[in-house]
């Protein structure tokens, strides 16, 4: 609201314009924050005796240039965007889910659990279910943090931490060799493969790019629809915004807690599933994905919105693709890529640089943006 | 204040229009080499060197996870590429893989732009390597410590006997120590690092049967921190020779300990040129590495691809082509009795008769 949209109440359309204009202004923070990181970067190869634009050619032609380059990147992008939307779900709560890699963990472990052991089932069942049972893994590693949060008060940061540790040395102990879960035919340390038909399909051979991408696209749709159409999802914006005020009007605080890190579970989970059953097709020992971590940047970079998420996700799926054929040309660290990431990173967070930058206005009322809150509820 | 916007983004459309017309041009900018680490291991020509033809092959490097100036595994392999580069004047580049998830797609990454050779280094790449070797069946691979059965015709699996290389290693402990408790602090439990360990462990009660060996593995090679304290838990049960066998976290075991001032041993490269470069603290407690030359396996690859001797099946460095053995003793040469010495080099031309086995069977 500005103050001469206030003087012209009449017109309206001169209101829209103000409100416009705003938004305009809003979304060109993220486009301004990329460029800037982009033209830093461009000043850290030229300091490094690397050709600039070699390396950022590499960089976009790898990513986007050819049918295989867009494939790779939208493969990249659809676990970043279900991991950044459990991040985003969790903020949206209040809730702080670092965990989200442990889940991811864990929705790969159980899905390629489902996925080799089960056998005899047709396809329409048992690829749903491997799909189900890994969201389920996911869903019960971010529940724990999210009752011992809402029943303990013991803060969600530390456990999903500690929960991450768990979920990966055990991943590695069940896959290793001699664990449980070794192919003992392999002499690599990994699961046996899973059976066809609770194989992903690829929606475009012979590109890697599998059915995924659906269930991710699908889930954006899903959470903006929990939270901004059903009374749940109210209540869990509610409680994210002001706890006290939320329990004041009635609503149960450790409900929403447990629910935004289930829901936040699953989501993770839904990304662990389908890295193991569109892509890998077996758990291998040392599966360290990155993912859930990336997804925390993701999650800020849209600001916790669920329909922004797929556009930051696609964002860090170019650099994190571009950068084989970035290094191919222009033979630099791949470093420069985390580089470039957080200065984005940091320019979203602290837009005031962005908006000094480049003369925006500032913002005169503060949207609801809730990231997390301190120590206890 | 918000009409300032127009401006700012027409601008930045316009910048953005210049650097995209600046893209395509092509920019004579020589191809800019990342400064490799100044170490000085000369390395041996393993074959006469013979300029060839013009037809100059294009050679990728694909890391396990990891640099290419991690210090030891990574780092090794790709200066084993480059002195073939050199050699023959190659062209060649490289992707450092940041997780094990891009794997597949940093090869094929090589493939799409018509490599002629990849290598790719590390056990933990050895399926992805495999599924593209079968993908295109026209570039030539090499991995680095992985052998296939059956073999794949356009794969060369470079492997080593790291057991001899530990063995010596683990005799060169067993005679130094003074509490007949030496230490190894170990990567990941995958085939190359088991054989490092059993060696050692065979060497040391070889030369002294009354000698008690520590050992831990790590699950990371990249966790100097995991190493230090590993290596400091065991100097606390008295163990007074180290050996750091996995990547730079072994690295981290080795520094912390050679600081604590109890007898260290690297792997891989020689760690006098690497981690404790330029007499780092610690320096000259490193009594020996047990090397393994990924730079000599690599370079023979692509050298054979180079002058068409390529062939698909598994190449073995041993101690009998010097792919495996002890580095020299440095600074710590002094401290280092003849009797000790005159023992090891008994031991390592056994070892190349084929007189002295390791006992280690996987």
């Amino acid at each position: 609201m500005t103050a001469e949209a206030g003087k012209h109440r009449g017109i309206p359309w001169r209101k829209w314009v103000a409100a416009w204009s705003q938004r305009v202004s809003d979304l060109a923070i993220p486009f301004l924050a990329v460029f800037t990181a982009l033209a830093i970067g461009a000043v850290v190869i030229w300091a490094s005796g690397a050709s600039v634009p070699k390396a950022y050619q590499g960089l976009f032609e790898g990513a986007l240039g050819s049918p295989r380059g867009i494939a790779e990147t939208l493969v990249i992008a659809t676990p970043y965007t279900l991991a950044g939307l459990a991040v985003a779900l969790g903020f949206r709560c209040g809730l702080f889910n670092i965990g989200a890699e442990g889940q991811f963990y864990l929705g790969a472990l159980f899905a390629v659990w489902v996925g080799y052991s089960v056998k005899g089932l047709p396809i329409f069942v048992h690829l749903p279910l491997a799909i189900l049972v890994g969201a389920l893994g996911g869903a019960l590693w971010g529940a724990i943090p999210g009752f011992l949060k809402a029943r303990l008060g013991t803060h969600e940061v530390i456990n999903t931490i500690m929960m991450n540790y768990i979920a990966v040395l055990m991943v590695d102990w069940l896959v290793n060799r001699k664990g449980p879960m070794w192919d003992s035919t392999s002499t690599v340390p990994r699961t046996p493969y899973i059976l066809p038909t609770a194989t992903l399909p690829q929606l475009v051979p012979p590109y890697r790019l599998h059915a995924g991408l659906l269930i991710a696209i699908a889930a954006v749709f899903v959470v903006y629809w929990l939270l901004w159409k059903t009374t749940l999802g109210f209540e869990i914006r509610a409680v994210g915004a002001n706890p006290s005020a939320a329990k004041y009007a009635g609503m149960s605080v450790t409900r929403n807690f447990v629910l935004a890190m289930t829901f936040s579970g699953v989501l993770a989970g839904l990304a662990g599933a389908g890295e193991v059953l569109g892509l890998n097709r077996t758990l291998p020992a040392a599966f360290v994905s990155g993912y859930g971590f990336d997804s925390i940047a993701i999650a800020l970079l849209a600001k916790s919105h669920p329909l922004f998420v797929p556009f930051a996700a696609i964002l860090w799926a170019i650099l994190r693709n571009g950068a084989g054929l970035m290094q191919i040309r222009a033979g630099i660290s791949v470093d420069l890529i985390s580089i470039v990431q957080a200065l984005v990173i940091a320019f979203v967070a602290a837009d005031e640089i962005i908006r000094w930058l480049y003369r925006i206005g500032k913002k005169e009322e503060i949207k609801e943006v809730v990231f997390t809150r301190g120590w206890g509820r | 204040m918000r009409k300032a916007i127009w401006p700012t983004i027409a601008l930045v459309v316009a910048v953005s229009m210049v650097l995209a017309a600046c893209g395509p041009t092509p920019t004579p900018v020589p191809p800019t080499k990342p400064p490799v680490a100044a170490t000085a291991t000369p390395v041996p020509p393993t074959k006469a060197p013979e300029p060839t033809k013009p037809a100059a092959l294009k050679v990728g490097l694909v890391t396990d996870v990891g640099k290419v100036n991690d210090g030891t595994f990574n780092e090794f392999a790709y200066k084993g590429m480059m002195r073939a580069v050199d050699e023959f004047k190659l062209k060649s580049a490289f992707i450092e893989t940041l997780a094990p998830t891009d794997y597949e797609k940093n090869i094929s990454q090589f493939a799409e732009e018509k490599y002629d050779v990849i290598i790719t280094v590390g056990f933990m790449i050895g399926d992805a390597t495999a599924a593209m070797a079968k993908k295109y069946p026209t570039i030539k691979f090499a991995i680095v410590d992985f052998a296939y059965a059956p073999p794949i015709p356009n794969v060369m699996g470079l492997v080593f006997t790291e057991d001899q290389s530990g063995y010596l290693a683990g005799a060169l402990a067993g005679l130094m120590t003074k509490s007949n408790v030496i230490g190894i602090v170990c990567g990941k439990e995958i085939p190359p690092v088991v054989k490092f360990r059993k060696g050692y462990e065979n060497g040391a009660k070889s030369v002294n049967p009354n000698v008690k060996v520590l050992g831990v593995y790590i699950d990371s090679f990249t966790a100097p921190d995991k190493g230090k304290e590993a290596a400091l838990s065991q100097i606390a049960e008295k163990a007074d020779v180290i050996f750091g066998a996995g990547g730079p976290t072994g690295s981290g075991g080795i520094k912390a300990a050679a600081e604590k001032g109890v007898w260290v041993i690297g792997v891989d490269q020689d760690e006098y040129f690497t981690t404790f470069r330029d007499k780092k603290p610690g320096y000259d407690k490193l009594v020996s590495s047990a090397m393994k030359r990924v730079d000599v396996a690599v370079y023979t690859a692509i050298a054979n691809a180079v002058k068409g001797t390529f062939k698909g099946g598994t190449a073995v460095f041993d101690a009998t082509n010097d792919g495996v053995g002890l580095a020299p003793f440095h600074d710590a040469e002094k401290n280092i009795p003849k009797a000790v010495q005159d023992k090891l080099a008994e031991i390592a031309k056994g070892m190349k008769e084929g007189k002295i086995t390791t006992g280690v069977k996987l």
